[in-house]
């Protein structure tokens, strides 16, 4: 089986004017958003710029607005979008310099994810669909040691959570939920009080965790359940919970 | 740094191949630029399995290709641990074929001095309770799962700090001679709309299943044969460690867990092109019904994707596709009375791209009389965000 669909895409090269154009495209049944972007620019215009590495929501490069809401493409079944058979509008990401098309430039936010220090990589904590496991089994041959098993991060560093959020569309200079929850996760694994230390700081900012609005809009958009938002406030509570310990033990 | 002296090396192609390539060649002191026409591990390394091989699969079979994959696998584990899941790899006997093939199995591994132990069927179970509980032996070797964007994306950021250059959304669409010898390419730059010229000492192609269209344009010829495989992801997790049949690989005999999701894969056919491949339905199908040997439990995860991509396999006479072996080779086409100026390193796999990049590399620094060593074995690279530095 096959879906006909038209797709609405922003187009951007820089001192040119945006635009949109259509294009219609046959895919499977099963496709996704992405594959009708690729079926796009493969078979009617290879100069449409988009992003997309891993197709399965881990590299979180191709990130783009469908019909104005933050997804990955990679993981939206463009069945979900037949509506009537009116087109699927694609935008780049808000709050991002466009470079070309659907792409932007996340070197900012990339910047940002490296000075948190954030490591992507994580000790095994969860069961496995409930299921209990015995997670520290692993043959780890270079040390002969045994180790627990890792898992990626959740976040993708996909860059949603800034495109919906609207502190970061006031003020470019905001850290930004991504950055937020990834010092967050940090603080969480350290048991070293200086780098806790140094972690808190980073956030304890005007343009840190005190500039969110609470609008939740990133947890909202975030296609890996990372919940930046709560993140922020429980950092919020720890640098709230610092400043008293200071204060007491003057 | 960034000798401005050395001579410029060229490399078309920022998947594994041309990332770990451009990484060697700068540690070497060489000039080097990257061209690719999108986004970094677009083509066939973004969406492949993931699978960091240890070379179980392939201890039995190709002695040779499994030695080079523990190799890389226990390099790799040192030079970019952040970039990898690893969590080990456990290959199951379903029947009694396959029971019967554990002793060569074992051997091979021993052979080829991949580290395996084998676990009671009990423990296998409680490590991992979604699979089928029927298994009749289970042997952890250490295969990993590497996340392909990061991985190319580190020996970038590397290659970077050392003075290299990199373009992407940067497509060669022709080689530029002097007299019989290839002397730089023409590249149409996406962001800008412009056809630019850049010069080169030397040109390395690294396009993997697209290196016959570049060579075309040297006027020589690689045997390359894109060869698609599908891989379905779920919707959930299900396993810690890569879950692999115990026997000669095959359809659908291998789930790969990633972050929060399970891939299963891969099938084998011919195609014509490797861009945008149409995926037949009766190679979903098959693929799962494996899959599902190995795990019931996949017949009620939801499909969240479905990919296909090619790999650039090397071409040998009266073999059939599926049986190419899975190596790789450096193509000198000087050598072999075509252009100068041009190398094309083909095959292999993620696993062993940093093997290709010392060897293409090696080849590099002999036609341009260049003495430096490969020193990537020993060099932890940097964090892949410094691409963005
Ligand atoms: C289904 C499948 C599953 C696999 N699973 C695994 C696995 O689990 N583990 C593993 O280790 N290996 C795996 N492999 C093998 C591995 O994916 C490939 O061997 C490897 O990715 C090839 O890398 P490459 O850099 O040579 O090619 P590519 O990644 O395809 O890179 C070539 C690049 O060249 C670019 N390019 C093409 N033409 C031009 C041009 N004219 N100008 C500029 N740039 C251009 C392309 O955009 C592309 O990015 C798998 C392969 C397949 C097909
Ligand atoms: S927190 Fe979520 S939305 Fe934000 S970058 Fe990470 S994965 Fe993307």
């Amino acid at each position: 089986m096959a879906l006909n669909v038209t797709l609405k895409i922003f187009r951007y090269r820089p001192n040119q004017p945006a635009r949109c154009d259509t294009f219609d495209v046959t895919v499977p049944d099963a496709a996704n958003v992405l594959d009708a972007i690729e079926q796009a620019w493969d078979k009617h215009d290879r100069d449409l710029m988009f992003r997309h590495a891993c197709h399965h929501a881990s590299c979180g490069t191709c990130a783009v607005r469908i019909n104005g809401r933050e997804k990955l493409p990679c993981i939206a079944p463009v069945r979900d979008y037949l509506d009537g058979g009116k087109p699927i509008t694609i935008e780049p990401l808000r709050n991002f310099p466009i470079v070309g098309d659907l792409v932007v430039d996340v070197t900012g936010l990339f910047q940002r994810q490296e000075a948190t220090g954030f490591v992507i990589t994580r000790p095994t904590e969860d069961s496995l669909d409930g299921k209990r496991v015995d997670h520290t089994q692993c043959l780890a041959p270079a040390s002969a040691a045994i180790v627990p098993f890792n898992r990626f991060e959740n976040c993708v560093e996909c860059g949603i959570c800034l495109s919906a959020c609207p502190t970061m569309a006031a003020d470019d200079k905001f850290f930004g939920p991504a950055g937020l929850a990834a010092i967050q996760r940090e603080v969480d694994k350290t048991d070293d009080p200086n780098a806790r230390a140094r972690l808190l700081d980073l956030a304890d900012d005007e343009q840190g965790v005190w500039r969110c609005h609470s609008a939740w809009e990133c947890t909202e958009a975030c296609p890996q359940n990372v919940n930046p938002a709560e993140a922020i406030m429980d950092l919020r509570k720890q640098i709230t919970a610092r400043r008293f310990k200071k204060l007491f033990a003057r | 740094m960034g000798n401005s002296s050395a001579p410029h090396v060229l490399v078309i192609g920022a998947g594994s191949t041309g990332s770990a390539t451009a990484h060697d060649l700068a540690l070497r002191g060489l000039r080097v630029t990257v061209v690719e026409r999108g986004e970094i591990a677009s083509g066939t390394t973004g969406r492949n399995h993931c699978l960091l091989h240890s070379g179980g699969r392939y201890c039995v079979n190709d002695k040779e290709g499994a030695t080079e994959c523990i190799e890389e696998n226990l390099i790799l584990r040192r030079i970019m641990p952040h970039a990898l899941e690893m969590n080990d790899g456990l290959f199951v006997a379903l029947d009694e074929e396959d029971y019967a093939f554990k002793e060569k199995f074992l051997a091979g591994c021993e052979e080829c001095h991949i580290p395996a132990r084998e676990i009671s069927v009990a423990d296998a179970l409680k490590l991992e309770p979604f699979l089928n509980p029927n298994i009749k032996a289970a042997v952890q070797v250490p295969d990993g799962v590497f996340e392909p964007w990061r991985f190319c994306t580190s020996f970038l950021a590397t290659a970077k700090r050392n003075g290299a250059t990199i373009h992407n959304f940067t497509e060669v669409t022709d080689l530029v001679f002097q007299g019989s010898a290839v002397a730089g390419v023409k590249v149409f730059k996406h962001r800008t709309g412009k056809t630019e010229t850049i010069g080169a000492d030397l040109i390395v192609n690294a396009t993997g299943a697209w290196a016959g269209t570049v060579a075309a344009m040297a006027k020589v010829d690689v045997p390359v044969v894109p060869t698609a495989g599908v891989m379905v992801t779920l919707g959930k997790r299900f396993n810690n460690m890569v879950i692999n049949r115990m026997h000669k690989p095959h359809d659908g005999d291998i789930v790969v867990p990633v972050r929060n999701t399970s891939i299963i894969g891969t099938t084998s056919w011919r195609v014509t092109k490797p861009d945008a491949i149409e995926i037949p339905q009766d190679q979903i199908d098959k693929m799962m019904q494996a899959g599902e040997l190995l795990m019931p439990v996949l017949k009620e995860g939801r499909q969240r994707g479905v990919m296909a991509v090619a790999r650039p396999l090397i071409a040998s006479a009266n073999v059939d596709a599926r049986d190419f072996s899975r190596t790789f080779e450096a193509f000198n086409h000087r050598k072999q009375g075509g252009a100068a100026g041009v190398i094309t390193i083909l095959g292999g796999k993620t696993t062993t791209a940093r093997g290709m990049a010392e060897k293409v590399s090696d080849e590099v620094c002999a036609e341009l009389g260049v003495t430096a060593v490969c020193k990537t074995r020993e060099t932890p690279l940097a964090s892949y965000r410094m691409f963005y530095n």
